[in-house]
């Protein structure tokens, strides 16, 4: 900010102008310089505010056959939509869904190992094993 | 005239010797932030927390539930008063009626209310009615834990109980019927005895040592707006009860202490 002030301080009735002239362009350099950690900066600033969205799936065995997972995110946003996938240890597909309106969803539980994937989009992805699912 | 001054002194200093005994209503479960959901133990004692005092007799309460709210879903109230089941709670010195219950916690925000029978303070000559509120959050997914649960007195956390590391500080928001009482009355007292919940009793060895009666307790007020601040100096459960918030308030002809307790969790960060 000081250098704005050198600038307007910096008028043509100054005797030491081409000096000024030449800080200026010193200035201009460290203005660009400064903009792009700016930049930098503000990246830095926007990276954790994604992480401030951790997206959080936790799944309980109903004790009739079901589970139900709940899906959400660590600032209490809704999850509701996004997509669940019960899939087997080799990687298989075996339920898809949505999560629903209050952001869960409940499947029967499938015979053979498998684990769930809480997949709200890239990064945002939680895995839960289903030998960890309990009541 | 001397005489009357040195009773005046004395009752003076009895009176303000008195306070350092003073009443919590706890619900107790060991966590309060969880990492996955189960069963929770909860123990509903009325008690003085700092010292594992006197703890009183606690009649069938006339309200225990919990109001469950998880990201942005509508909160679901379920009553808890057909679950308690009455048990005895051994302090240092005796031992009290007290209820205890269990409870299946899945994710997010699980408000604990209680309104508890108005207990009959014989030393003092009054009631007390001490409704309280305790938040237990499963897996970091937030609820609706700022919003008042409209309790007749009830203190708002402006901080997750749930969330403060040992030195932060924690604010509340004192409402009676909703609206917040100006330059309330606070007392703060630690947790300061673990309770063993299979003994159903409070540990003989207390963590930390006051140097004096001042620190048993700790009188803080709050603001203009109801609003007061506490720096948290240690780990561990922190209790803060709002006295006396509707001074007409009586039970059964006689005046009645109408309080909002809560309750809040610290951990060391580590």
């Amino acid at each position: 900010m000081r250098f704005t002030g050198s600038k307007g301080t910096g008028s043509k009735y100054d005797p030491q102008e081409t000096v000024l002239v030449n800080q200026r362009r010193k200035c201009m350099t460290i203005y660009r310089a400064s903009l792009m950690f700016g930049i930098l900066i503000l990246g830095l600033i926007f990276a954790p505010v994604s992480m401030a969205h951790t997206p959080l799936c936790s799944c309980y065995d109903n004790g009739d056959g079901t589970i139900t997972c709940e899906g959400g995110f660590s600032d209490g946003s809704s999850a509701s939509g996004v997509e669940l996938r019960v899939e087997s240890t080799d990687g298989k597909v075996l339920i898809k869904g949505k999560m629903s309106e209050d952001s869960e969803y409940t499947f029967d539980k499938p015979s053979d190992a498998y684990k769930v994937l809480f997949d709200a989009g890239e990064g945002h992805m939680v895995e839960v094993d289903g030998k960890e699912i309990t009541e | 005239m001397k005489k009357l001054f040195a009773a005046v002194a004395g009752l003076a200093v009895m009176a303000l010797t008195t306070p350092a005994f003073a009443h919590f209503q706890m619900i107790y479960t060991p966590e309060a932030a969880m990492n996955k959901g189960g069963k929770i133990p909860l123990a509903l004692v009325f008690t003085h927390p700092f010292d594992a005092g006197h703890t009183m007799d606690m009649g069938k309460p006339e309200q225990f539930f919990v109001v469950r709210t998880r990201g942005e879903n509508a909160p679901k109230k379920t009553d808890l008063l057909p679950t308690l089941k009455p048990m005895n709670w051994t302090s240092l010195t005796n031992s009290g009626a007290a209820w205890e219950t269990t409870y299946s916690a899945r994710g997010g925000d699980h408000i604990f209310c209680l309104i508890p029978d108005p207990y009959w303070e014989e030393g003092d000559g009054f009631y007390i009615k001490q409704n309280t509120k305790v938040i237990v959050n499963v897996g970091g997914e937030p609820g609706a834990w700022m919003e008042p649960v409209g309790l007749p007195t009830e203190i708002v956390p402006m901080a997750k109980p749930y969330d403060r590391w040992t030195g932060q500080v924690f604010q509340g928001k004192v409402l009676f019927n909703g609206k917040p009482v100006s330059n309330a009355e606070i007392e703060v007292e630690y947790l300061n005895h673990e309770p063993l919940l299979d003994k159903k009793a409070f540990a003989k060895e207390g963590k930390a040592t006051a140097p004096q009666d001042a620190f048993v307790l700790q009188t803080i007020f709050a603001d203009d707006n109801g609003v007061f601040t506490f720096g948290i100096p240690k780990a561990g459960w922190w209790g803060f009860a709002a006295l006396d918030l509707d001074p007409d308030y009586t039970h059964k002809g006689k005046k009645c202490s109408r309080d909002a307790v809560i309750w809040l969790k610290a951990v060391d960060m580590k």
